[in-house]
């Protein structure tokens, strides 16, 4: 029950917020938001489960009844959490508080309708990460969409209204495109599964059970059904080329929505793959690796190429997202234990360093308004802290040692060099790694040109250290990346566990 | 019972918690820090010279203490202790040094009235922390670990005074050349894992001695399709490049002279005496594996060879102590390069520590004489210091006459075994280890006079400049720590005397070669002398060639140290160097490294990101926008329902969900 409580304390969390007077709306909403973070740090603490959720393994928490039945299959209410969806949760929960306490400084209208959006999608992103019913889960992955849409459309810079949309239209019709390909694959199983529950769907597949469908042989379906969902889930992620709608989206977002959208929105995308793609259909997987490791090789180096194009801050950061995600994409396609639960553990680990540098951004934008690398110079004179922090998260990002985002990317790149789905790996490893010396690249020229140097500033704005409630969620933040840095193991043991069913059976 | 090695962590932790406390509290402390610092670095001197005494009893340790991923169905990675002569007495070159570094930084800083003190004394604890970290590494993961941390230490500490515009640019290059090679060594760590599953130093188990067996096909592991030979070639040279680049090394040296603007005592400590020894002691770390590929031995011996020369003709010319000090450094690890792929593993492990004491002089002995010429560093504003302050130069002289491997000084005998082990080496039928000795043996008379050139022009003669004829006095917390330096440049030599005991037949004064035979069974200077792919042969005989290796390369050191006596040592000199036209301004210029350098990051790769981003703006978001406005809405549709109020979206997304939820209901309905 405790999922429940926790999806519906977010829930009502959110409705309260929506009624209470703006002036104490962002506080009320920090408050309540705690709650979740308790709840899923104690799922944490008792977490006992085993294995793959999908694949037999024992489920944590987990919640199962019948909830309707539509056109002759059951709809469940199943959720549970094992161990790569808890991680999430937990992400989901802290990086939620820590977003709306940096949300105090630059929202300053409709606080109580911004602070019960945010909470709105905490619910949500909360049941993606723990619904194991298609159906709850589709509910779910769609109104993550609605919340975001209003915090970008709202809230967002001068040019919201065209990057909220094409978020919308963009992640929808992709929505769309996978909907439609995972529905031909419960058609072309037809008996064999009497509910729309993911694991009974995950084992008829690996088991062979698939059928034809609207003319297609089983294994045209599958592939033609993994292509659709893989498009559907990569536009989420963003794989380069389907990646544009992003970069507009961050740029027009406020920081904390910023914050939302990569740190946990983007993990949606590699989660649903890992989910669906990955371990549903893993025979298809190692046969299109050339592709999907092709394409994770390209949106790292791309999205790297392009940051190091960019002379706003924000949009080097997002960009660096296309870059870091490429990594989480390779590790998934490499079926080792490493390269997989690597992934898994860089989607954390990228979730909070990607909030941490938004954040780190946002403090310096609040404060000098403006985010342009050429509009600023030394300002690590006036703002040490912040800058403090900043050059910190820059090094996480760079894969600094005993920072999280090492320990997954050095995951990831272990487990794809030693691959064996094909023998090109190594070459497609060896390629993607050098994404660390062009991150370097980016960050340490902005640093550079921002941060130091003797100091100077344009705008008519005075410089000096941001409050601490600004700078407060970075702290929290680079403590957790540094934590996950040196004790990895905190997720990777669990994150292990539920990976290896993955990698065996099912066609490979 | 607990013994000495229980405490092997606290080496390492002390100067962390020193990290911890400076950054913590060190502006409400006295001394911002220092004397934390200098607690820390003084605890681990302690523990690594019980530690010494320990090994020299006879016993190595090595521990795993933490794992750090404990794999399930796959590898445990984890962070292991590893002690025997070789890191013992790396140890103690780090400990004593960090600590000499913190007393003299009380000298060059606090008494200088810098600010931002805390922040200086946490990134020396944290540097010697990592480098501590690096050195006891049991395993080739963790090694690339604290090799990274220390390149973090050594970007801020290059950028201290982030103030100014030079330091942060400097900072930046070091860290990201460094980072280029650093790439190829990460590749080389999972390749090193993806090839024996393993990535330990040390043990049954480890990874150079499973290549072996591979070589001798007594064990089967993954070569990826390659002959065992090629593959660990190819891995030894992907290690290799995190070495070329820490250690300096071309084409990745052009970090270092810039790193001199960092504060002089981090140039002792980290620019020359620990860090940039890192990449050297990597490879003799792991020499088991090195050893067993002949071509990653010649590659290592003509970069060393190349470097040694290469860095040597550019000392020649600089006006800046720093300067001439850096390219120093750079020469000089190249001779232990040169040492390791020539089959000398004693030589260079002799060098690498002969060269830790008289470079972190002459750098100290650098800041002393900066302090003095309130911070001008031009040696042609100096001239005639020698009797302003005879400690400063006294010491300073003795760390040259080592530089110079001039006899009996340290730098003399290690240089010598470096030059003596190519030589016989090469003589044994290597052609190219003879054309990478050439190149060490003609460096050397660069170097002997580009480091008497230096001493002339800062100590002897008239002074050039009012603020030479009256130095600022340094303070005891200086004249210190150049005091001990002083002593062991001169004296250091002495624990290896290996042509005296082939010249006389004195036995058993090879104390090094001793030492360094102590460790356990594949790690010791015997098992690599057996490995490598070298046979010997001499001139005459073995105590002939000693001699005559000895004596050429003393002569050619004494040519240029006389050379500089004859141009330098006079009241008013003049820049000779000026006679070599377009050569000097060649060198003066680096042979133009730099500016190829940066052309391909801002000539070749910005251009290209530009490209990128247009490409990205134009052609893959423009098919995006293309798409939309044709298709799903059309143009004047996504204008409609842009300039709507909220309420709007919410209807239509509702709309679309309840669109969506009703057509998979009916196609349920339909076929199940």
């Amino acid at each position: 029950m405790i999922i429940e409580a926790l999806i519906g304390v977010t829930f009502l969390a959110a409705l309260v917020v929506f009624v209470a007077p703006d002036e104490y709306a962002g506080k009320l909403a920090a408050a309540l938001s705690a709650l979740p973070v308790l709840g899923s740090l104690w799922m944490w603490a008792q977490y006992d489960a085993s294995g793959n959720a999908l694949l037999g393994g024992s489920i944590a928490f987990e919640t199962d009844v019948v909830w309707l039945t539509l056109g002759g299959l059951d709809l469940h209410w199943f959720v549970g959490v094992d161990g790569i969806s808890l991680p999430l949760v937990v992400l989901t929960t802290i990086l939620t508080t820590l977003a709306i306490v940096s949300a105090w400084t630059p929202i300053s209208n409709r606080e109580s309708q911004f602070y019960g959006l945010m909470l709105f999608m905490e619910a949500n992103l909360l049941g993606v990460f723990t619904a194991l019913d298609f159906f709850a889960w589709f509910v779910f992955w769609e109104a993550v969409l609605v919340p975001m849409y209003f915090l970008i459309g709202v809230w967002g810079g001068p040019n919201r209204r065209y990057a909220a949309i094409k978020f919308f239209v963009y992640t929808n019709v992709a929505s769309l495109v996978m909907f439609i390909g995972f529905i031909a694959l419960v058609f072309g199983l037809g008996d064999s599964v009497s509910s729309m529950r993911l694991p009974e769907i995950a084992q008829a597949l690996r088991a062979g059970a698939l059928g034809g469908f609207a003319g297609l042989d089983a294994a045209t379906l599958k592939t033609v059904a993994f292509v659709a969902t893989f498009l559907g889930f990569a536009v989420k992620v963003p794989v380069a080329p389907l990646h544009t709608w992003l970069p507009d989206a961050h740029v027009e977002a406020p920081t904390p929505v910023s914050v939302m959208l990569a740190g946990v929105l983007l993990k949606m995308g590699t989660y649903a793959l890992l989910r669906f793609n990955f371990t549903m259909m893993p025979d298809v997987a190692t046969a299109l690796v050339v592709p999907i490791a092709g394409i994770a090789v390209i949106s790292v180096i791309y999205g790297a190429m392009l940051a190091l194009a960019q002379q706003d801050l924000k949009r080097i950061v997002a960009y660096s997202s296309v870059s870091s995600m490429g990594y989480v994409i390779l590790g998934l396609v490499a079926y080792t234990t490493y390269g997989v639960g690597g992934a898994t553990f860089q989607m954390i680990a990228h979730g909070l360093i990607s909030g941490l540098m938004f954040m780190a951004v946002g403090v310096i934008y609040n404060t000098t308004h403006t985010r342009m690398v050429g509009d600023m110079s030394g300002i690590a004179d006036r703002m040490p802290l912040t800058a403090g922090i900043f050059v910190a998260g820059a090094f996480g990002y760079m894969g600094l040692p005993l920072m999280a985002g090492f320990a997954g990317e050095f995951f990831i790149f272990k487990g794809s060099f030693a691959s064996t789905v094909h023998s090109a790996m190594p070459l497609f490893t060896a390629a993607a790694m050098f994404g660390i010396v062009i991150v370097a690249g980016y960050l340490l020229f902005a640093m550079q040109r921002t941060l130091f140097g003797p100091f100077s500033f344009d705008g008519e704005y005075e410089i000096t250290n941001a409050p601490t409630h600004d700078v407060a969620p970075l702290a929290v933040l680079l403590l957790l990346v540094i934590v996950l840095g040196v004790a990895p193991d905190l997720f990777f043991g669990m994150i292990q566990d539920a990976v290896n069913p993955i990698l065996s059976g099912g066609g490979l | 019972m607990v013994g000495i090695f229980d405490f092997a962590p606290a080496i390492v932790l002390l100067p962390f918690v020193s990290f911890l406390v400076a950054l913590a509290v060190g502006d409400r402390l006295p001394k911002g820090g220092a004397l934390a610092g200098i607690a820390a670095t003084a605890g681990s001197l302690l523990l690594a010279a019980a530690t010494f005494l320990t090994v020299a009893g006879g016993r190595t340790y090595d521990a795993t203490i933490y794992t750090w991923a404990e794999g399930i169905e796959a590898v445990d990675l984890t962070f292991g202790i590893l002690i025997d002569p070789l890191s013992a007495m790396m140890l103690l070159i780090v400990t004593l040094i960090a600590f000499l570094v913190h007393v003299f930084s009380l000298g060059y800083m606090n008494d200088e009235g810098e600010v931002g003190l805390p922040r200086y004394y946490a990134g020396l604890g944290l540097f010697t922390a990592s480098m501590l970290g690096f050195v006891v590494a049991d395993n080739l993961l963790m090694a690339f670990m604290f090799f990274e941390l220390v390149g973090l230490c050594s970007y801020l500490l290059i950028g201290f005074w982030f103030r100014e515009p030079g330091p942060p640019s400097a900072a930046k290059k070091a860290f990201l050349v460094t980072r280029f090679g650093d790439y190829f060594f990460l590749v080389g760590v999972v390749a090193v894992f993806a090839t024996f599953g393993t990535a330990a130093f040390s043990g049954s188990e480890s990874f150079p001695v499973l290549a072996e067996a591979a070589l001798h096909g007594e064990a089967t592991v993954n070569t990826f399709g390659f002959a065992p030979q090629t593959w660990f070639t190819i891995v030894g040279l992907l290690v290799l490049g995190g070495v070329v680049g820490k250690s300096a090394q071309f084409p990745l040296h052009t970090w270092l002279p810039d790193a001199m603007e960092g504060p002089t005592p981090v140039s002792a400590l980290i620019h020359a005496a620990t860090m940039v020894a890192a990449g050297v002691y990597l490879v003799a770390r792991m020499y088991g594996f090195y050893a067993l590929s002949p071509d990653a031995l010649a590659i290592i011996a003509l970069i060393g060879g190349f470097t040694a020369l290469f860095a040597a003709t550019m000392g020649v010319v600089k006006r800046e102590i720093k300067q001439v000090l850096a390219y120093s450094t750079i020469s000089q690890y190249g001779y232990m390069m040169l040492a390791l792929g020539g089959g000398g593993y004693v030589a260079a492990t002799f060098h690498l520590m002969t060269h830790a004491f008289f470079k972190a002089l002459l750098f100290l002995g650098a800041g002393s004489v900066i302090i003095a010429m309130h911070h001008n560093e031009d040696m042609w504003d100096m001239g005639g210091l020698k009797e302003k302050m005879p400690v400063t130069y006294y010491a300073f002289l003795s760390g040259s006459l080592a530089l110079a491997g001039i006899f009996p000084f340290s730098g003399f005998w290690s240089k010598d075994e470096v030059l003596y082990e190519t030589l016989i080496h090469g003589l044994g039928g290597s052609p190219v280890l003879l054309a990478a000795y050439a190149m060490g043996l003609l460096a050397v008379f660069f170097t002997g006079f580009y480091t008497f050139r230096m001493v002339f022009l800062t100590f002897h003669g008239e002074p050039r400049t009012q603020t030479a004829s009256d130095p600022h006095s340094v303070r005891w917390n200086v004249k210190g720590p150049l005091a001990v330096l002083g002593v062991l440049a001169a004296t250091t030599g002495l624990v290896n005397m290996v042509p005296v005991e082939k010249l006389l037949g004195i036995g058993g004064i090879d104390f090094l070669h001793q030492w360094l035979d102590m460790s356990t069974e594949s790690l010791n200077a015997h098992h690599y002398g057996e490995l490598i792919p070298y046979s010997s042969a001499y001139i005459g005989g073995e105590a002939t060639t000693v001699a005559i290796g000895a004596g050429v390369s003393l002569g050619l050191a004494l040519a240029g140290a006389g050379l500089a006596h004859l141009l330098y040592n006079v009241p008013e000199p003049v820049e000779h160097t000026d006679r070599l036209g377009g050569i000097k301004t060649l060198l003066y210029n680096n042979y133009y490294q730099d500016e190829y350098q940066v052309w391909l990051a801002n000539g070749v790769t910005r251009p290209v990101a530009r490209v990128a981003n247009k490409f990205d703006q134009g052609v893959v978001d423009g098919v995006v926008n293309g798409v939309s406005s044709v298709s799903l809405f059309s143009g004047s549709r996504v204008r409609r329902i842009q300039t709507g109020v909220v309420s709007n979206y919410a209807v239509l997304l509702t709309l679309g969900l309840t669109a969506l939820l009703l057509a998979f209901g009916l196609l349920g309905g339909w076929f199940v």
